[in-house]
């Protein structure tokens, strides 16, 4: 119990940290216990030995590379700037309201009711095409069954300006 | 420049921590990302030192957590370059070299927050009250955590010798 307090107290006395009671409770202790006491000179070995070590050499290669990082960086900000050229604007306005009607239409509750609505005009303008298709062919077929009077008709007429000869 | 000035110590702290050259190079890059990213949110009243260690710190334990590093071997001690120890005679430098390569074994042992305490003030020589700062934490803690530190390396340095000497 009393090694373990001791423990607590070895780098303040170490650094000559402690108060004159504890220092003087340390110094007995270490002199009646063996074990303390070696453990004392091996934490003095430690501390002188880490304070030797030095700062790690550092590569050319990691240097290069942090050297880089502000530089990506940066060439990230640049492209992106094209974004703020007055010229890119109107595109950017026809797309931001492409944007709006299609996410209007896709993210409607009432998508499917625009469906139906868009496939009824949908079907009205095919039957309509197909209504104006019809007599387009009633008229070709009248006309094919008029041709020889119409041709008649066209051939019995004088010429202009010979009823005057 | 912010790499001229801090890459070499942020690179120290990464390797004196994770132990491996590998982990230590993606970690610094990654500190350096954050580093730039934050560098907006910078408070110039705050000391720029400590916020930067402060940052380090953060992400080096978070991935410690989350990669769980002390599974890992340590790189040799041979390939951390040695500081010349001229001042000791040839058979004291070999048993410096000796305990500081049990030392660095021994960082493994110890937990990600009492690892980071004793790299900063015995590796990195911070004050105690730069330790605090930087780990945010009260300075009986970091002075806990720091000597928690040192018994445990010491304790690993004597089972070794125990060991050797055949106990």
């Amino acid at each position: 119990m009393e090694c373990e307090h001791i423990e607590n107290l070895l780098s303040s006395y170490l650094e000559d940290e402690l108060a004159a009671e504890d220092k003087r409770a340390v110094e007995k202790h270490l002199a009646s216990c063996a074990g303390c006491s070696v453990l004392f000179d091996l934490l003095r070995e430690t501390q002188e030995s880490l304070a030797e070590f030095p700062q790690a050499e550092i590569s050319e290669a990691l240097l290069e590379r942090l050297y880089e990082i502000p530089q990506r960086k940066r060439k990230f900000r640049l492209n992106l700037d094209f974004l703020v050229r007055p010229a890119v604007q109107p595109y950017l306005a026809v797309a931001t309201v492409l944007l709006t009607v299609v996410s209007f239409y896709l993210f409607n509750p009432e998508k499917s009711a625009i469906d139906r609505s868009i496939n009824r005009q949908i079907h009205l303008g095919y039957s309509k095409i197909g209504k104006l298709y019809s007599e387009a062919e009633t008229f070709t077929a009248s006309l094919g069954e008029h041709k020889d009077n119409i041709l008649e008709t066209i051939k019995s007429k004088q010429p202009f300006g010979r009823n005057g000869d | 420049m912010l790499v001229n000035t801090y890459s070499r110590r942020i690179f120290s702290l990464s390797y004196q921590f994770s132990g491996t050259r590998e982990e230590a190079e993606d970690m610094t890059q990654e500190i350096f990302l954050k580093l730039y990213n934050s560098l907006k949110k910078f408070d110039f009243s705050r000391n720029f030192d400590a916020w930067l260690l402060t940052l380090a710190r953060n992400h080096l334990i978070d991935e410690y957590r989350r990669t769980k590093w002390e599974k890992k071997t340590r790189d040799e001690f041979d390939e951390y370059r040695l500081k010349e120890t001229t001042e000791l005679g040839p058979e004291d430098a070999i048993l410096r070299e000796e305990t500081k390569k049990r030392v660095w074994e021994g960082f493994n042992h110890l937990s990600a927050d009492i690892r980071m305490a004793v790299i900063l003030r015995d590796i990195q020589g911070k004050t105690y009250e730069e330790v605090a700062e930087i780990m945010d934490l009260p300075l009986g803690t970091v002075k806990s955590r720091v000597n928690r530190g040192r018994v445990q390396l010491a304790k690993v340095l004597k089972e070794q010798k125990e060991k050797e000497n055949g106990m």
